[in-house]
């Protein structure tokens, strides 16, 4: 019998966190699939645009820009707390800052949701109106259930804190939900500018 | 030879047969069925049942030629043919092309480069629940007369909701967006598996080209899918709330269907016959002994091909009075994407060419590959010209130029695939003889069934009519295209009878009966549970082909007392971490059900939609809960956290090193 090497792995680490993680890539291809989604949300808005003789229809106001836009600041700002939350515990390992981050990130979150619900209370079209109302209602209830979702996820991270589950070394998941946490909010702005600028400059 | 030994050992225990078997096996009877996360067998499960499902679309095939075999024939009638094309053209594209594809991707994978599992094993297994559910509801929907008839490719304003008053397009909006859902999520395992789980030594450009191929088709799936799910639940939109995507009347457009639908659906061609082009280069290789000529450039051509596929799909809508320039752009770029494909035809000529092929069943059908998808390919680039389209679109010369595509692409290469892997999966032969009687009758049936076809196509035969008057003068070619279809049937029977035959009393395959140059050789046939007793390290490209193969070092210290496995970079393959996979668990079939009650629910109601995502949170946070795994509920000082906390000092000191 051939005498062989061996190449001993005892010592390599288990707990890793980033793109040494598999779960980040699994989480990466989510965020891809879905900005694929969100791409074909922007382009089927310019398709139907480019063929309407009016946009938005005649007899439709132009979006309002003062609530969305602040709404907007407040989901930048969600992310801003999300990353505190992150390097909190995976660079010092402090579960309280984690606990804050986490929990200001979760208010933020639902701040726009409610306003997102005021703000389109007060429209005048729904999705069964025309082209217009069925692509804008479409984008908006797309995304929302998408702030929905990371703030009930993030719920979960905020809930397993309670169990003393997140350490310095075990942040991978924090990491994780922080990255889809920063894609939902990054994609909002082409949603946003889409929404309620394009009209406004191409109309 | 087969079987490494290590010469050094830290652990007494280490390759431990018995161990690894309890550790890596599966608990027994129903309910460990239920919770299965093995690659192999899920990859088996996802072949055997694509499988079936190629069968049954067969069986609708015949009974569509059956139909057209004369005039004015009345055995299905108008609405039964309808779903029946449908039927056909759905199972083909969704449910078995790509599905079984994945499944031999999600088997053969691991394998290949020397891993125990699939990187995300329980998203794997919901991967093939998703599908199942999907399957089963549309053949539901069949038996109950319900099916889908408006077309594979279900256009508006057809399957718009005036039109259309069946539940029959509301299945196909579901089926197909939980199928899709369902590729997307092996497509993703499928990536992340062959990023981080290669031997060590593996790098980018030493992995298999059958790795190649499925990791471009899992991209492409991660980029063509979703537009297909986006455009689908407009169409679903349209039919329950009455918004106005696709209706000229609220300023929608049905073309912007068309668009969508292509830009998935060319992709999806390439998709479904990009690991076929893969098969075909593995079987090539060891057929003749000699690695593939050029793998550097078979590879770009792979990746060229998946990249180009995206900028071709309006040659599928030259008829519909789109502006003449844009047209030519994409006629042109549908003859720029001949370019890889025929680089990896000459590489394959050049393979062959230099070597002593060895003419088994496999090598048989790759050949056969090279004929029919050569015939397919020149009739391809005939239609991807503006002027020969608008001559013959929606002919029957259509039908059998993708007829030569798919068959040629998808399934002659899928069965030198199951030639050349058969005895790996079963541990037993096919014989060869029946294999190639086999290959004969199917290589007649296909250019019996399709050439004809070509011209009734010029003669003007339209697609999807389901009779013809005698005057036209078409009964003769239908009649002979239902006979070649029969003898297509009856190849693939042969098969089935060789494959009963091998499982019964098949003569034992041993480790490496064809003299394989890749990992999957080196492993027991069928492989143990544990894939390989020491995972492997590579230093080329055919390492079983390496003189000191015998010597090459292997992967010890793993525990074997739980599920671990080395993960290595993306780029190199240097070995990075121990990976700790999760065990048997019911979670995935649980989140299957979760995510299938909102999407096929919505068949019997809008309010399935909120409560089925209700379920699918509970679902999810069940299975991202911390398990039974050390790393995941050790206390911090653990063994897991301090050699966590050894390698940031390390990187810290490395990072201060650097600056």
């Amino acid at each position: 019998m051939s005498r062989r090497l061996a190449l001993d792995v005892s010592e390599y680490p288990a707990l890793v966190s980033g793109p040494r993680g598999g779960l980040w890539w699994g989480m990466l291809g989510l965020i891809v699939i879905e900005v694929v989604v969100f791409g074909a949300l922007i382009a089927t808005y310019y398709y139907l645009k480019f063929l309407a003789p009016h946009w938005p229809p005649a007899g439709e106001p132009l979006p309002k820009l003062l609530l969305p836009t602040v709404n907007t600041g407040v989901l930048i700002g969600s992310s801003f707390a999300v990353y505190y939350a992150d390097t909190s515990i995976s660079e010092r390992g402090d579960v309280r800052g984690l606990r804050i981050g986490m929990g200001l990130s979760l208010l933020l979150g639902v701040v726009f949701l409610v306003l997102k619900v005021v703000e389109y209370s007060q429209v005048e079209y729904f999705w069964d109106s025309h082209a217009y109302g069925s692509i804008v209602w479409t984008m908006i209830v797309f995304h929302s259930s998408h702030v929905l979702s990371v703030v009930l996820k993030t719920g979960v991270v905020l809930a397993l804190s309670g169990h003393g589950h997140w350490s310095r070394e075990r942040a991978q998941g924090v990491k994780v939900n922080g990255i889809y946490w920063h894609f939902v909010v990054l994609i909002w702005l082409p949603l946003y500018i889409t929404i309620y600028w394009t009209p406004r400059i191409h109309g | 030879m087969a079987t490494l030994e290590p010469a050094v050992t830290p652990d007494a225990r280490a390759g431990d047969p018995e161990l690894l078997e309890r550790t890596w096996g599966s608990p027994p009877g129903l309910l460990g069925w239920l919770m299965e996360v093995n690659h192999r067998r899920i990859g088996r499960r996802y072949i055997a049942t694509g499988f079936a499902l190629f069968l049954l679309a067969g069986l609708e095939a015949l009974a569509i030629r059956m139909q057209l075999a004369v005039p004015e024939n009345d055995l299905l009638g108008p609405e039964v043919y309808r779903q029946f094309f449908t039927m056909h053209g759905a199972t083909m594209m969704f449910l078995f092309a790509v599905p079984i594809m994945l499944g031999i991707g999600i088997y053969l994978v691991p394998l290949q480069i020397g891993a125990r599992d699939m990187a995300l094993p329980r998203m794997n297994a919901l991967g093939y629940w998703v599908y199942l559910i999907g399957a089963v509801t549309l053949y539901t929907a069949f038996l109950l007369g319900v099916a889908p008839n408006s077309g594979w490719f279900n256009y508006p304003p057809l399957s718009r909701r005036e039109h259309e008053l069946t539940i029959g397009i509301d299945v196909w909006i579901s089926v197909v967006t939980i199928l899709e859902v369902a590729a997307l999520i092996g497509a993703v395992g499928l990536i992340v598996t062959i990023f981080k789980q290669r031997a060590p030594g593996m790098s980018l450009n030493r992995m298999p080209i059958f790795v190649w191929s499925i990791l471009v088709m899992s991209f492409m799936i991660v980029f063509a899918m979703p537009t297909l799910m986006t455009t689908s639940i407009f169409l679903g939109l349209d039919r329950r709330v009455g918004t106005h995507f696709f209706n000229p009347g609220g300023e929608g457009d049905p073309l912007l269907w068309q668009h969508m639908f292509w830009y998935f659906g060319h992709p999806e061609v390439y998709i479904m016959f990009l690991p076929g082009l893969g098969m075909v280069s593995m079987v090539i290789a060891t057929m003749t002994r000699r690695p593939v000529y050029g793998y550097t450039p078979v590879v770009l051509s792979l990746v060229a091909t998946g990249v180009l596929s995206f900028g071709l799909w309006v040659h599928h809508m030259y008829a519909t009075g789109l502006p003449r320039l844009g047209t030519s752009l994409f006629t042109a770029a549908s003859m720029l994407v001949t370019l890889p494909t025929a680089v990896q035809f000459f590489c394959w000529v050049a393979t062959l060419w230099g070597g002593r092929p060895r003419f088994t069943t496999a090598l048989h059908y790759a050949l056969g590959f090279l004929v029919i998808f050569l015939i397919g390919g020149i009739t391809g680039v005939q239609l991807g010209a503006v002027p020969f389209d608008l001559q013959v679109h929606d002919t029957f010369f259509v039908v059998a130029h993708f007829h030569y595509v798919l068959l040629g692409g998808v399934v002659f290469p899928l069965f030198a695939g199951i030639y050349f892997w058969w005895p790996k999966v079963t541990g037993r032969l096919l014989s060869e003889r029946l294999g190639k009687l086999g290959f004969w009758l199917m290589f007649a049936g296909v250019h019996l069934a399709f050439w004809p076809q070509h011209h009734l196509g010029f003669m003007g035969m339209p697609r999807r009519v389901y009779t013809y008057l005698p005057e036209m003068g078409w009964g003769p070619l239908n009649l002979l295209s239902t006979v070649g279809a029969f003898t297509l049937a009856a190849g693939v029977a042969v098969f089935l009878v060789n494959a009963a035959v091998s499982l019964r009393r098949g003569e034992p395959a041993g480790d490496d009966p064809w003299g394989g140059e890749t990992l999957e050789w080196s492993t027991p046939s069928p492989p143990p549970v544990y894939n390989y007793r020491w995972q492997p390290t590579v230093k080329s490209r055919t390492p079983l082909w390496d003189p000191d193969w015998g010597t090459q070092p292997v992967v010890t210290g793993l525990r074997e007392d739980q599920r671990e496995m080395l993960s290595t970079t993306l780029l190199d393959a240097r070995p990075d971490n121990r990976e700790i996979l999760p065990g048997p668990t019911l979670v995935p079939l649980v989140t299957a059900l979760a995510t299938a009650v909102p999407i096929v629910g919505v068949l019997f109601g809008l309010h399935w939609v909120p409560i089925g995502a209700a379920l699918f949170f509970v679902a999810i946070t069940a299975w991202n809960w911390p398990g039974a795994m050390p790393h995941r509920t050790e206390e911090p000082g653990g063994r897991e956290h301090r050699l966590a906390q050894r390698e940031r000092e390390r990187e810290e000191a490395e990072e201060e090193a650097g600056s």
